[in-house]
């Protein structure tokens, strides 16, 4: 198990477990940002309960089919460096990057048109959420913009993927994030 | 290559499926719990397909395999 080969010097282990470490540590990062996500999420229904203000709906319903597709993507990018086809794997990169320009678009567009200011109790955790959120979106494109470039030069390929899958397995974490945050700001009622 | 492809396709597929399942919960049902309930499972099927498909977290458990 990646976890238990983690206690071992990283010089002296072989490459495969360099590999489970990068994993384990990197799966650690998940659960430690899980925490903050969760506290805000709680604190989303302390303060408000089931109560929303208006969204708009279909804005909503956009970034996240956007954000959505942006794993699938993600996932398909990662696939095909790890198979060796770079030129796929290249341009599924830089459709990520579009997408989540797009979602970052969306909820900056959201923010501008929200009738709800951040002194009410609902529009505190709205933008805290959302702007904690949209920061990793932002960092996630930044990252996704890094290995792109890497990408385009060659560097990555089937021996040599994880930079590709670190950042993809971001991307991937930030939209499971978002499929919670999705529901609690826009559906509940 | 192909059948990691057929899978990508097949969740965006579920997860297309189980985003219009939550947002009909959320707009149609009148009972509170139930469309609580509703959106709730949608989300956590959606969240578990990402981590387990897209994130594989089954690979923290298999050290060997390079990817």
């Amino acid at each position: 198990m990646a976890l238990a080969t983690a206690h071992q010097p990283a010089g002296h282990a072989p490459a495969h477990n360099h590999l489970a470490i990068n994993r384990a540590g990197l799966w650690l990062f998940f659960f430690s940002e899980t925490i903050l996500f969760g506290l805000l999420l709680s604190a989303r229904f302390y303060l408000e309960g089931i109560h929303r203000e208006e969204l708009d709906q279909l804005l909503g319903l956009g970034i996240t089919i956007v954000l959505l597709l942006s794993s699938v993507t993600a996932y398909t990018a990662e696939t095909a460096i790890e198979h060796d086809n770079k030129k796929v794997g290249s341009w599924y990169l830089f459709f990520t990057i579009l997408l989540g320009l797009i979602f970052a678009g969306g909820v900056a567009f959201e923010w501008s048109t929200a009738h709800f200011s951040r002194h009410e109790s609902f529009g505190s955790v709205f933008f805290t959420m959302t702007g904690i959120h949209a920061t990793h979106v932002i960092t996630g494109v930044v990252m996704l913009i890094l290995v792109w470039i890497q990408a385009l030069r060659g560097r990555y390929s089937s021996k040599n993927p994880w930079a590709v899958s670190a950042v993809v397995m971001y991307w991937h974490f930030v939209d499971v994030v978002w499929v919670f945050y999705y529901p609690a700001l826009y559906l509940t009622k | 290559m192909r059948n990691a492809m057929q899978t990508g396709l097949i969740v965006a597929a579920i997860l297309a499926v189980l985003t219009v399942t939550e947002y009909l919960f959320a707009t149609r049902v009148e009972d509170d719990l139930v469309r609580f309930l509703g959106i709730a499972a949608s989300a956590i099927g959606k969240a578990a397909l990402i981590v387990y498909y897209f994130m594989h977290i089954y690979r923290l458990w298999r050290p060997q395999e390079a990817h």
